[in-house]
């Protein structure tokens, strides 16, 4: 009882409370590139939550077999890179394979969740935070997507509405785009210390 | 001591040099694996296809962009030749790839707007100062008084991706050297000014106006209207007059004589030539 506890706690510690996009502001890149539209932004959101899935697990793995038996600790980032952009590819093949349309709607945006700093930022911090835990890093790694697709369709559904919004002419675009971020994630800086 | 140095160095940087290069073959054999078994057969002439499209996504075809048209058009040969930027060359190289023998116009067409009336020409019954579109606009059809012609708010303008039609003097203007005869702009137009013609000379004779009134209404609305008077109509048979608006076949338009003499017989001076050079009589 007390394992499951914790793994909650985690994941809703991951998604609200230390959202990676809100409160580290990372992953903007796609945040604000495709968030014009929410079904598109629920599909980004979805890859990079399979993505990074994928990625804390085998980065956990790698670090807790491999790395760490061996302390060759200094090539953690090129591993962990080496991990991401391979996910990242089978994500693409398998998009191309059985979702085309959804793979043609991503265009550039697919290859650059190679790039995502959201993705290694969370790999770096299941290691900063010291989680020695298989479970609760899995548990981290999903919540680390969904958090980010928590954080992407909240925006894409504001900026839905922005669009028929009377926005002052020079605020338009990207301005208003970058003040309704800040907005949000003051909103989301309510929850700070809730857990953890 | 400089041996010793190379050796301790290598002692340290091995393990890490081979943990990396297994990680990189573990990795290249699932994605070599992946590729085999998620492997997508693309239809090489849709890339060549593609390639032989201009490739600004225009829309003109009436698909989202040039490589959803290739795609159709691979499929469905039926659609060549509706690529307008291309034009003839483009439909040529397709039909090479699809081994088809493409046929029918080759002449380009370019849209003529069918109305010459500038600002001081027109005749406003109360100000407009609504959203500044030509499609809202139109919903209030009594602030202009003629409702044929050209609001000059510049919806074809905003849709141009090409920089090719502005609004010259309250009067949308086509700039023949950079249009591409996307149909953008005819469109556009909520008054169907905009009319694609297959330019069969570099410069067009047209009736630049659409008005459907009375010649009296005509001429109280507007200083460069139509007034179905006909004079054109008897200097040359290529006019022709129905719902009081004189109409050019374009088909048979030949620059030369006929047709210029009905040019200066024109009351209202609306036929007018349209073209990358405008010849003045």
């Amino acid at each position: 009882m007390d394992k499951i506890y914790i793994l909650l706690m985690a994941f809703i510690s991951i998604v609200i409370v230390n959202n990676l996009v809100f409160t580290k502001f990372l992953g903007i890149c796609p945040y604000l590139g495709v968030s014009g539209r929410i079904d598109m932004a629920f599909g980004m959101g979805m890859a990079v939550t399979f993505v990074v899935t994928l990625a804390g697990t085998l980065t956990w793995l790698i670090d807790h077999l491999v790395l760490m038996r061996y302390s060759l600790e200094v090539t953690r980032y090129i591993c962990y890179i080496l991990v991401i952009a391979d996910a990242v590819q089978l994500v693409e093949m398998y998009l191309r394979r059985f979702f085309p349309p959804l793979y043609e709607s991503f265009g550039i945006f697919l290859p650059l969740i190679t790039t995502n700093c959201a993705i290694l930022g969370l790999c770096l911090f299941i290691n900063l935070w010291g989680i020695d835990n298989f479970a609760e890093a899995v548990v981290l790694s999903f919540g680390a997507g969904i958090g980010f697709t928590l954080a992407i369709c909240i925006m894409a559904g504001i900026r839905e509405n922005l669009k028929i919004a009377d926005v002052p002419e020079p605020l338009r675009g990207a301005p208003i785009t970058l003040i309704t971020a800040g907005i949000l994630t003051l909103a989301f800086m309510g929850f700070a210390g809730m857990i953890k | 001591m400089m041996l010793a140095d190379i050796i301790s160095l290598w002692n340290d940087s091995w393990p890490a040099g081979l943990t990396m290069l297994v990680l990189a073959v573990g990795f290249a054999l699932v994605l070599l694996i992946a590729s085999i078994k998620l492997k997508v057969e693309v239809d090489p002439k849709i890339e060549q296809t593609y390639m032989a499209l201009p490739k600004i996504d225009c829309g003109a075809c009436g698909f989202a962009g040039c490589s959803s048209y290739a795609k159709a058009v691979v499929a469905n040969p039926d659609l060549i030749g509706k690529c307008a930027p291309g034009g003839a060359a483009a439909s040529a190289k397709i039909a090479e790839i699809l081994s088809l023998t493409a046929s029918g116009s080759t002449v380009p067409a370019k849209p003529i707007v069918h109305c010459n009336a500038h600002k001081a020409d027109k005749t406003f019954f109360a100000e407009y100062d609504g959203i500044p579109t030509c499609t809202s606009a139109n919903a209030l059809s009594n602030v202009q008084a003629c409702k044929f012609g050209c609001m000059g708010f510049g919806d074809c303008v905003a849709v141009c991706k090409f920089d090719a039609i502005h609004i010259v003097d309250g009067l949308a203007t086509v700039d023949y050297e950079k249009c591409t005869g996307c149909t953008a702009c005819a469109k556009a137009c909520p008054r169907e000014i905009i009319e694609m013609v297959p330019f069969t000379n570099d410069t067009m004779m047209t009736v630049a106006c659409r008005s459907a009134e009375s010649g009296k209404n005509t001429k109280s609305f507007c200083k460069v209207g139509c007034i179905g008077c006909g004079l054109c109509t008897k200097q040359n048979e290529a006019f022709a007059v129905s719902n009081n608006l004189a109409r050019l076949d374009y088909a048979k338009y030949q620059p030369g004589g006929a047709f210029d003499a009905a040019m200066k017989k024109c009351p209202t001076k609306i036929i007018v030539y349209r073209g990358k050079t405008e010849p003045r009589i």
